[in-house]
């Protein structure tokens, strides 16, 4: 009985695996496919004279080894020339770290006030997502246009008015000031989500460590440093690591906030243009494994010490 | 000298109502920060060539004019932008692209939040590769892939929607996935094990039990597929070419860099693909803010 109980369980087990792979092949095709495959041909890519002559025939590109290495490495707009001109690689990495760190920080705030309940707190709430769900095509054009470099432009009208500023200015297309407000306005289109994890791990807090604070004479200050910050670090850590990952890869953004002109340009941006401005795939392929070993490499560094830090 | 006639009560008035105040301009100013975009992009809209042309700029516009929509779906008007053939493609790839992925995504979720199968962690370890690698880096050899199998098979890789709804997966399909995945793990084992010795088959226990359970999770992967799709802008800038293939995304754009620029039909045409995603958004918050941190959108 049991034997036969045995050998039905298994002859079961296998069907169950045949029909996991049947109800998960057409995905898996297309994960690999469109996923590891691409993935792995851009490695080869990177190491092949590609260009528009010859993709149709792209198996044969002839090998050349480092060569599109060097020219990124060596090219004006990648490498570090001063402090007038980062090149973009020291612009990705400053512009990652800084949105992202701006992003974390307001989304803690935008968590802490949500947090208190007050009328209209679930309007409030659906309203700070906005900046988040609303098309990024949108949210640039408007941003532009309400930066206008002409005097009708609403922050110029703003910060004339009130003598803040003689002449106006044009925001977008100045050399450290684009830099600075597009990290800007990436804190105001990214700070929902950095809400909303942080937001969940809020509410989750015990609330006798908070009355328990209250008797000991803590005032708010103090409860937020003593008791709210060292539950929030694991979520801060992880939140900061998710969006630092993806404002390294970032494309739309900065392309439709500044082209990538004036100082703003990027790694994702300089990609594009090898590829597909210039039409050398090779190139814009050994761009994108730059990135991507700058972002290990940091990712790397970060969880194993900052995150280990926040485990012990 | 007004502070030495306040009582203790008088000093603890005044600091709950500093904190108060702290709260209120801090609240006051996210509010208006976040809705005066909106709100700029929406008048700016309805408003006429001279009012976005002046010296000063106009913050309520005289009245609800329609010059800028005229030009988007007048065929009579002088510079008809034809943009109801862009809404129309926007469309076309994004409900496919939608009902694919959750259709896929539901099957191979299932697979593997229930069963244990070689090749499992090859393949949940490719759904997370989507996660870190850039955008601009799998366009490069999916666009040289792309371009060979069109040849060979002969089909056009560049302005073809089909194509595009084939790239979109790459980036929707994994969050599908991912999401369903982790929906479907908090789905007792128990109700399912039930159904089976009750005689029902797996795939009968899926479409009877799981996914009549599952129809939240399947409405918010179904708009977040649809959302990434929607918004999606590299993709189609690279794809398409011919005007009369644009989605809205990429024409937005070809408006916004015309020699004359026209902010007010660039604002329209942005209102007109920013309010259906808002609508949506708030009439499924409840649903969609989960989503939202469950890594439901990669961006």
């Amino acid at each position: 009985m049991s034997v036969a109980g045995t050998k039905k369980g298994i002859s079961r087990k296998k069907k169950e695996a045949q029909l996991a792979w049947t109800l998960i092949s057409p995905t898996a095709l297309i994960v690999f496919g469109l996923v590891i495959f691409p993935a792995i041909f851009s490695v080869w890519v990177s190491f092949h004279d590609v260009g528009l002559d010859n993709l149709n025939d792209v198996f044969h590109a002839p090998f050349v080894g480092f060569e599109n290495y060097r020219e990124v490495i060596n090219d004006y707009a990648f490498k570090f020339q001063g402090l007038d001109n980062w090149g973009a690689a020291v612009t990705t990495i400053v512009y990652s770290f800084a949105s992202t760190t701006m992003a974390v920080l307001v989304g803690l705030i935008a968590s802490l006030l949500l947090n208190r309940p007050f009328k209209g707190r679930g309007i409030a709430r659906a309203i700070f997502l906005f900046p988040y769900v609303a098309p990024i095509v949108s949210i640039a054009f408007v941003w532009r246009w309400i930066l206008d470099p002409r005097p009708s432009g609403v922050v110029n009208d703003i910060l004339m008015s009130l003598n803040l500023i003689d002449l106006p200015k044009a925001y977008l297309a100045t050399r450290g000031l684009a830099l600075a407000i597009v990290i800007l306005l990436d804190a105001w289109r990214y700070f929902p989500f950095c809400m909303l994890m942080i937001l969940a791990r809020l509410q989750a807090i015990d609330n006798t460590l908070y009355e328990a604070a209250k008797v000991d004479g803590a005032n708010a200050v103090q409860q937020f440093f003593a008791i709210t910050l060292p539950e929030l670090r694991y979520v801060l850590g992880a939140t900061f690591l998710l969006r630092l990952m993806w404002t390294f890869n970032k494309f739309d953004d900065i392309f439709l906030y500044t082209g990538g002109g004036f100082g703003t340009k990027v790694l994702p941006v300089l990609t594009y243009e090898f590829s597909f401005k210039l039409y050398d795939f090779g190139r814009g392929a050994a761009t994108a494994m730059i990135l991507l070993a700058i972002l290990v490499l940091f990712m790397t560094l970060y969880v194993s010490v900052v995150m280990k830090n926040v485990e012990d | 000298m007004k502070n030495e006639k306040k009582n203790l009560i008088g000093h603890l008035a005044d600091w709950i109502n500093w904190k108060r105040f702290l709260f209120s301009v801090l609240l006051i100013f996210f509010l208006t920060s976040i809705i005066f975009p909106f709100y700029w992009m929406v008048s700016s809209s309805f408003k006429t060539r001279a009012e976005i042309g002046g010296r000063e700029p106009v913050y309520i516009p005289g009245g609800l004019r329609l010059d800028a929509y005229r030009e988007l779906f007048d065929p009579n008007h002088p510079s008809y932008q034809n943009f109801g053939r862009n809404i129309l493609n926007t469309l076309k790839v994004s409900i496919p692209t939608s009902i694919i992925a959750v259709i896929l995504a539901v099957l191979g979720s299932y697979a593997i939040a229930r069963f244990q199968f070689k090749g499992k962690n090859i393949l949940l370890n490719g759904i997370l590769m989507v996660y870190l690698f850039p955008g601009v880096l799998l366009i490069i050899p999916l666009f040289a892939m792309l371009a060979k199998i069109g040849d060979a098979l002969g089909f056009r890789v560049q302005d073809n929607l089909g194509v595009l709804v084939f790239t979109y997966l790459s980036q929707t399909l994994p969050v599908a996935l991912y999401m369903l995945t982790n929906y479907f793990r908090t789905i007792p084992d128990e109700i399912e094990q039930a159904a089976l010795i009750d005689g029902c088959n797996r795939l009968e226990v899926i479409w009877r039990v799981t996914l009549p359970l599952s129809i939240p999770a399947l409405i918010s992967v179904g708009i977040y597929t649809f959302m990434i799709a929607w918004n999606e802008f590299l993709y189609a800038l690279i794809f398409l070419n011919e005007r009369d293939m644009f989605t809205m995304p990429i024409k937005i754009n070809t408006i916004f860099n015309d020699p004359t620029p026209r902010p007010n039909v660039v604002m329209a045409a942005s209102t007109i693909m920013t309010v259906p995603i808002i609508i949506l958004f708030l009439s499924l918050e409840k649903y969609l803010a989960e989503g939202l941190t469950a890594g439901g959108v990669k961006g």
